[in-house]
């Protein structure tokens, strides 16, 4: 049975990693969609899949409906990415990706599922870069939900541990505020703690 | 040969292993020098303050006060400080920020050795 | 790796679309399946823009998603759920569906990177498709279902009686009326085994006849007396079903009850003597009467007793009539404790009482009739006062009518009076 706790030391140095990839998918980001983008700290957590749907509920207007964006990615290092924003914050952006006042619930769609391939694409290669590993994308799917459909319990039962990412992301005056869970199995874990622990070791010696 | 000066160097990161990256790679480049760690940019402008380190690596994402706002705090006490920011924010934009308030050079995350070789002999003067 | 020989023949023979466009969406490659679905060869587009052939496509959208592939040298992707994103076809199989429009799920992978070239792969997804429309019909249609059998549940849950237990009669669910009638939640009925409701007012055969039937597969009806957790008693009429899986083997056994309590109790009541408990003339008068008129060979075997308690007037007169009923009770009680569960006491009337031995012989019946005249004689109400009866004693001749069989006793207990009392006298 594999250990999947990470000690402090261990959540620092994957903070640390993650920071840096949301300053790639920042750039990505940016220079893809045509805005500079302010990078805000993301704040990040670690929890086991059992806690996500709690965490989600805390951390959302329960009144609101939201764009739940999932992509899948195989390999060693294998998972899930989910993208969760608001309705108002996704509106904004198909305004903006689409160039118009009003963008179609597809517009939308399409919009919000770009931002996802985006991010998951960047953060995952960039973690998995060092790993040696070879990742798999999937297309990414969008739901239009309310905020308490947006995980169930079957969605989570084959991942271990979560992997919170809150960030906010600033384009031109449309902030876009939204959250990254990255749902994790136990093999990517352990491939995980491996790398960061080879990581800790360089640097402390 | 006796050194003539102890070179101050103050680190400033959020993250440990953050701090812990710059400082081995300048335990290679200039094992010598005097290290101060600083947590977030409150800390790293009273570190400054009270020790006036010769030059200042700034992470810029951090808590209670970040690292731009910190760059700006250090340049009003000293505008001929030298502030090197590494930072996981690789935009263009934000580099041309940084240098546009005073600091030296902008670096993205994780530095070595070989980068802070180039930071001593480019851009620094010490 | 070895190199392939000929890759256009390759993509030719896949059953979807690829294409090989640049940023400025110059098209360098189109496939077969390409040719045939949108009805323009390759020889047309190569070499040309998208543009001239499709002029309704988002090209903003369309040089985002290319350039996004090519600068995080991952693939893009076009949203499955709306088909009219990038090039619509229609379907090319032969369908009665309604879905006309091909559903697509477009990828766009980096090709060559220099040279600023995607592969753009079209994937016919409309059966796909299809069947997640159907089986969201599907799911509705069951929700929908469902919710009606749920109300249908509650209303037998809330009007029947009903249980079910497993093969061992451990009791796996009970309905909210059985619970009521029952006067127990349903926390403290689940889990127990149905032998908490066994009375022993039920003769064990009955037990036995209804354990054996359905054992067999088979359904038992029948009346049963059962005890609620506070102690009163009920009676139901009982239907017990065997369950089968689906291999024809007995799982579970489901029972409904229907309470007659109000019905055995009236009836109780009609051939009951209020007093004494003990079973009323009218009763004994038509058992003895069924007897008589079927002369079955396992009945009209048995011997007919009076008995009468002694100076039972001066009783009644000396120590008032609470005594006197005392009296009566106390000789009921005495008859019914010394003889066998299968004889008959009525209460015949007044101070007299009448028994049914049931298959003895007249030795047997006299020695029984000893015994109990001397637990009669045992009797002392009050601690002083001595009770005492008399008992004419006969055994029925096979054929006879019950009137001759009667008057034989009585002159009997006659006898037994004008000798002294308190002694079985034998005609």
């Amino acid at each position: 049975m594999v250990n999947l706790e990470f000690n402090e030391d261990q959540i620092d140095a994957l903070k640390e990693f993650i920071n840096i990839s949301i300053g790639a998918a920042t750039a990505s980001l940016a220079n893809l969609l045509d805005a500079f983008g302010t990078m805000h700290i993301p704040k990040i957590e670690v929890c086991n899949s059992s806690e996500l749907a709690h965490k989600i509920e805390s951390t959302i207007d329960l009144k609101s409906m939201y764009y739940a964006t999932k992509q899948l990615f195989t390999g060693k290092f294998g998972g899930e990415c989910m993208f969760v924003i608001s309705e108002v914050s996704a509106k904004n952006l198909g305004r903006h990706l689409y160039n118009v006042t009003t963008p179609s619930r597809d517009d939308i769609n399409d919009a919000v599922i770009e931002l996802t391939n985006i991010l998951t694409s960047t953060i995952v290669s960039r973690l998995t870069q060092e790993l040696n590993t070879q990742v798999q994308f999937f297309v990414p799917s969008s739901q239009f939900i309310d905020a308490y459909s947006i995980v169930s319990s079957e969605d989570v039962a084959d991942y271990s541990k979560i992997i919170i990412i809150s960030t906010i992301l600033d384009f031109k005056d449309q902030k876009i505020n939204g959250n990254i869970y990255i749902l994790t199995k136990d093999e990517a874990i352990e491939s995980l703690r491996v790398l960061i622990d080879r990581k800790i070791e360089e640097i402390y010696g | 040969m006796k050194r003539e000066f102890q070179l101050k160097i103050l680190v400033v990161d959020d993250s440990k292993i953050g701090r812990m990256s710059v400082i081995k790679s300048l335990d290679i480049v200039k094992p010598d020098a005097d290290i101060f760690q600083a947590v977030n940019g409150l800390e790293a402008v009273e570190i400054f303050k009270k020790e006036r380190p010769d030059v200042v690596f700034l992470d810029l994402t951090m808590p209670v006060m970040d690292g731009y706002e910190a760059l700006k705090q250090i340049m009003a006490i000293d505008k001929k400080a030298q502030v090197i920011v590494v930072s996981a924010d690789i935009q263009n934009e934000a580099k041309l920020r940084v240098l546009a308030v005073g600091a030296k050079n902008m670096y993205p995350k994780p530095i070595n050795d070989e980068v802070i070789l180039q930071i001593f002999k480019q851009d620094l003067s010490v | 790796m070895i190199a392939l020989k000929y890759p256009d023949i390759l993509l030719d023979s896949l059953e979807n679309g690829h294409m090989i466009i640049d940023d400025k969406f110059i098209v360098s490659y189109w496939n077969r399946w390409l040719s045939i679905n949108t009805q323009i060869p390759k020889g047309e587009i190569i070499g040309k823009s998208l543009k001239e052939f499709y002029p309704g496509i988002n090209y903003k959208v369309l040089y985002r998603k290319i350039r996004t592939a090519l600068v995080i040298n991952t693939p893009t992707f076009y949203d499955t759920n709306s088909s009219t994103k990038f090039i619509s076809m229609n379907r090319n199989k032969v369908t009665t569906s309604s879905l006309k429009l091909m559903q697509q799920q477009v990828t766009i992978s980096p090709y060559i990177l220099h040279e600023n070239k995607v592969m753009v792969s079209i994937y016919d997804i409309s059966e796909l498709f299809e069947a997640k429309l159907l089986l969201k019909k599907e799911i509705a249609k069951v929700i929908r279902l469902n919710d009606k059998l749920e109300a249908e549940k509650e209303i037998i849950d809330k009007n029947i009686m009903m249980i079910k237990t497993s093969l061992s009669g451990v009791i796996i669910d009970v309905s909210t009326l059985f619970c009521q009638f029952f006067e127990s939640q349903k926390d403290n009925l689940i889990g127990k085994n149905i032998l908490i409701f066994k009375s022993p007012d039920i003769p064990e055969a009955t037990y036995k006849e209804l354990w054996e039937t359905i054992k067999s597969k088979k359904s038992w009806s029948g009346e049963l007396k059962n005890k609620t957790s506070n102690g009163v008693e009920k009676w139901v009429q009982t239907r017990v079903t065997p369950i089968l899986d689906e291999y024809g083997e007995l799982s579970e056994f489901s029972a409904v009850y229907h309470d007659i309590t109000n019905e055995k109790l009236l009836a109780q009541l009609y051939i009951t003597d209020p007093l004494t408990k003990l079973y009323n003339r009218a009763h004994f008068d038509e058992v003895i009467n069924f007897i008589v008129k079927h002369q079955r060979k396992a009945d009209v075997g048995f011997a007919l007793v009076i008995a009468d308690v002694d100076y039972f007037k001066s009783i009644n007169d000396t120590y008032g009539h609470q005594v006197g009923d005392e009296a009566l009770v106390s000789v009921a009680n005495s008859l019914k404790n010394s003889l066998r569960e299968n004889d008959l006491v009525a209460r015949w009337g007044g101070e007299e009482f009448v028994i049914m031995l049931k298959n003895v012989t007249l030795d047997e019946a006299k020695m029984i009739m000893e015994k109990v005249r001397e637990s009669v004689q045992k009797i002392k109400i009050n601690d002083t006062i001595s009770v005492t009866a008399s008992f004419g004693l006969t055994k029925y001749i096979i054929g006879e009518d019950a009137n001759k069989t009667f008057k034989r006793v009585d002159e009997a207990l006659y006898e037994a009076k004008n000798s002294g009392r308190n002694r079985v006298v034998i005609k």
